[in-house]
């Protein structure tokens, strides 16, 4: 999010086409309203240290899965902890690993496939054979053998999941980057000499953002769920840490006893991915290019 | 014997394959065709007896090899089985079995003394790793030719009389050494097919796959999918195979409790190996007759790495283990009613209780690890509990560490690997802490003890300790009588108990769900399955109308 936030300020002094945008972006409710909601939760994480109400790993072993009460607004889960807490510091984890990973994914897979597309012939068959190569490279091998000589580490695995990610990132940014350079405006900046990394920044990039904006509102979700499938296996975060996506996965193998260990992470996490949808959506809408010129 | 592990996907893809695959659940089409669907926890490391050491490879195994003497079912008493006598010197040093002439391997050989000389030779063979060799040490000379001291097997007190005679000599007379037999250490194995695929000495050769795979027991090997399914079928050439009325098992790797269970509910498995924590109170209350409780001769533990610095260190240990609120854990986390324990040998075995025992101090363990360097726990290392991914190991790890954290205020990390990754860690000693348990091979204390020896395949905590090991391998063998036996194990467990090389937990219970339609199913306290008495009989079902 900070990152969408900066570019804004940066857009701010130049180009109109993010003035453009954040009018057009403000006229949709829906968006906004989703907006809204990332950046309570976003304030909400970074302030859950001084809000919560108990400690994350604190257990009341006596208590065990209790339903929902005035002490613990949400129940607790089976070994008494709070999940009211539990929520808010797994949202910590969970936003965290779905922002940075996502970053990191798009930041190489538009790089990567916009160049890619924009030089093409030799160059282009190369870089996108290396894509080929890596997407049979099976995921969970990759990621093991990291963590193996590596070891645990959060940061680390937010790399490496964004390091996997941005494969279809840079697929479909050198699709639309193939179609893109045959326009004239393109050849009207090659024509005056622009360069073609300044080419790529400043005609290339901005045009492929629709789809790209799509398809990272559709990563975050499936990168917070890879988090909880790796953690599964031991290869994530470890207990007593937790992330929405263990909290779920914990919470479906007791969801006949103690329902409230699913639905809450569930609503939480569903309730993030609408508002990453609905800001895509406006997103997506208000930053093209096309719509600015009617 | 160990334990188990977790993985959710395979099985519930599984069930969903079987679900699809036809339109009849497992549970009924077995009860026709006499197929008993068997959730056996997690993929079997390997099916050679001689190299395995789980309870999941336990349950195959006892279904496709038989051992000279088999056990009563229900009271664990010696029967025959390939042996149909035997006698016992007045000393009780020599042993004589009578080896059936009915005897046969599965492809038809005959089974002879010969068969057992060489299986046990082979099962000796430094080499090939047994981590179960010390299960002969009460044979003369076995240990020397396990250890590589003697190279000479003729020395070692096993000798071929006549093709169906074999005499054992022990070192000792050795009370539970009939009870050792029917432990899969000691079961033969088929020296042809073993040595077509390898070298006798040599561990995870291709014999054990099906096809290969040539027993003595009462089923035979007909297919191992690697992380589906191990079918074995009724082995038509097995001495008794008039009283083997199953036609064949399946055992499916289980990982998941929860999805075992959900699989037993939609009919998909006649048998559990375990059951969900929160399900047990469900079952009790709606259906008691299909969930079976019962004691179980095993301890559930934590192996320190005594090797590494800080818990080389008895004062950590001792902090470590006395700031464990196990009555807290079995009453709140686990609920089945297990036992706290405070000693690694569980309270009765065979009339044996340890009298030293652990404590529950906080207050002393803080003072432990003060003295020992690290008041308040400050700077003591980061130190990680290995576990192999269970739900209900998690459960207990996550209970400990907040319980370390609280009494000691040290933290411990929680790290998790696969059932086959863990025992690797575990035997190469790359770990901190494990967990760990142990089911006893026997009913004696023995079987709780004789693992600690130094150098012993399941001990693997570096740990190591003359007296105690000159108390199990000479005192307590060479013992006149029952009580000087048990004294001897009473000084090597105070010793135990005084340097805690593990830290004991909890006892365990066994928990399965059993689907109404299996009979013959006896429990014991080792919880040791004999398929052969098993049978399937369906409910009788309403009487459909015969029409004319």
């Amino acid at each position: 999010m900070s990152e969408a936030i900066a570019v804004y300020k940066q857009a701010e002094q130049g180009s109109s086409l993010w003035q453009d945008a954040w009018h057009r972006l403000q006229k949709n409710k829906l968006a906004l309203c989703g907006l809204m909601v990332l950046i309570l939760e976003i304030i909400l994480a970074l302030l859950t240290p001084w809000l919560a109400p108990y400690g994350y790993e604190q257990q009341d072993l006596a208590l065990g899965a209790a339903p929902p009460s005035m002490e613990h607004w949400l129940g607790t889960d089976t070994l008494g902890r709070d999940m009211l807490t539990r929520i808010m510091y797994g949202g910590r984890v969970s936003l965290m690993v779905g922002f940075i990973a996502t970053a990191v994914a798009l930041l190489i897979g538009v790089v990567y496939g916009a160049v890619a597309g924009y030089m093409g012939g030799k160059v282009d068959a190369l870089m996108m054979r290396l894509v080929d190569i890596l997407y049979a490279l099976p995921f969970m091998i990759f990621i093991i053998l990291l963590m193996v000589i590596f070891g645990q580490n959060i940061l680390l695995l937010f790399l490496a999941i964004g390091a996997v990610e941005w494969l279809t990132m840079a697929r479909i940014v050198r699709g639309q980057v193939l179609s893109l350079r045959q326009q004239e405006y393109i050849e009207a900046a090659i024509s005056i000499g622009l360069g073609p990394w300044t080419i790529i920044r400043r005609h290339i990039i901005p045009n492929t953002l629709g789809p790209v904006i799509v398809y990272t509102t559709l990563t975050i979700p499936s990168v917070m769920l890879l988090e909880a499938f790796l953690s599964f296996l031991g290869l994530g975060i470890q207990p007593p840490q937790s992330s929405w996506g263990l909290l779920i996965s914990y919470g479906v193998e007791t969801m006949e006893e103690y329902p409230w260990l699913l639905i809450y992470p569930g609503l939480k996490l569903s309730i993030t991915l609408f508002a990453l949808n609905f800001l895509g959506d406006g997103l997506r809408d208000a930053l093209d290019p096309r719509a600015s010129k009617d | 014997m160990m334990f188990k592990t977790q993985h959710g996907l395979l099985c519930l893809l599984l069930l969903i394959l079987t679900a699809c695959g036809s339109g009849e659940s497992n549970v009924s089409k077995g009860n026709r065709e006499g197929i008993l669907h068997w959730g056996n926890a997690a993929e079997p490391q390997e099916l050679d007896p001689h190299v395995v050491t789980g309870v999941p490879e336990h349950n195959i195994i006892m279904a496709l090899i038989e051992g000279l003497v088999s056990k009563n079912p229900t009271t664990l008493e010696p029967i025959p089985a390939v042996a149909e006598s035997w006698s016992v010197s007045e000393d009780g040093r020599v042993y004589t079995f009578n080896i059936r002439s009915t005897a046969r391997w599965s492809n038809g050989d005959p089974l002879t003394a010969e068969d057992f000389a060489w299986s046990w030779r082979r099962a000796l063979l430094p080499e090939l790793g047994n981590q179960y060799a010390y299960m002969y040490y009460p044979i003369v000379n076995a240990e020397a030719f396990a250890t590589g001291e003697l190279q000479d097997f003729s020395q070692v007190g096993v000798k071929v009389i006549s093709p169906l005679s074999l005499q054992v000599t022990l070192t000792h007379p050795t009370p539970f050494f009939l009870q050792l037999l029917d432990h899969y250490s000691m079961f033969p194995v088929h020296r042809a097919t073993i040595e077509k695929f390898g070298q006798p000495g040599e561990a995870n050769t291709l014999w054990t796959r099906a096809g290969n795979f040539v027993g003595n027991g009462p089923f035979m090997l007909e297919q191992w999918d690697l992380n589906k399914v191990v079918k074995v079928k009724k082995n038509p050439q097995y001495w008794d195979a008039s009283t083997v009325r199953l036609n064949g098992i399946y055992f499916y790797p289980t990982e998941n409790v929860t999805t075992e269970e959900r699989m037993f509910r939609a009919e998909q498995l006649h048998y559990t190996y375990d059951v969900p924590i929160e399900k047990i109170a469900v079952y009790q209350r709606e259906k008691p007759q299909q969930i079976k409780i019962s004691p179980y001769l095993g301890t559930y533990f934590y192996r320190f790495n005594t090797r590494l610095k800080h818990l080389s260190d008895v004062r950590v240990r001792k902090a470590l283990a006395m700031s464990i609120d196990r009555k807290s854990l079995v009453e709140n986390v686990l609920k089945a009613g297990q036992l706290p324990a405070y000693t690694i040998t569980p309270p009765n075995t065979l009339g044996y209780t340890a009298s030293s025992q652990l404590r529950y101090d906080p207050a002393a363990a803080r003072t432990l690890l003060a003295e020992a360097g690290y008041k308040d726990g400050e700077g003591f290392p980061v130190t990680e509990i290995l576990y192999n991914t269970h739900e209900q190991h998690r459960k207990v790890a996550v209970a400990i560490q907040q319980m370390w954290k609280k009494e000691l205020n040290i933290n411990v990390r929680i790290h998790n690997q696969d059932w086959k990754v863990y025992l690797d860690s575990e035997s190469s000693g790359n770990f901190q802490i494990s967990r760990a348990s142990w089911i006893g091979d026997y009913v004696d204390p023995n079987s709780f003890l004789d693992m600690w020896l130094t150098g012993g395949g399941n001990n693997r905590t570096g740990w190591s300790n003359k007296t105690f090991d000159y108390l199990i391998q000479n005192v307590a063998p060479s013992a006149k009588t029952k009580k000087q036996r048990y004294a001897a194990f009473q000084e090597a467990e105070s010793i135990l108990t005084d340097e805690l090389p593990i830290i004991p937990i909890y006892t365990y219970v066994s928990k399965h769900l059993v689907h109404p339609s299996v009979k013959g199913l006896s429990s014991n306290i080792l919880d040791t399955l004999y398929f052969k008495y098993m049978y399937l009989e369906p409910e009788s079902e309403p009487r459909s109308a015969i029409k004319p």
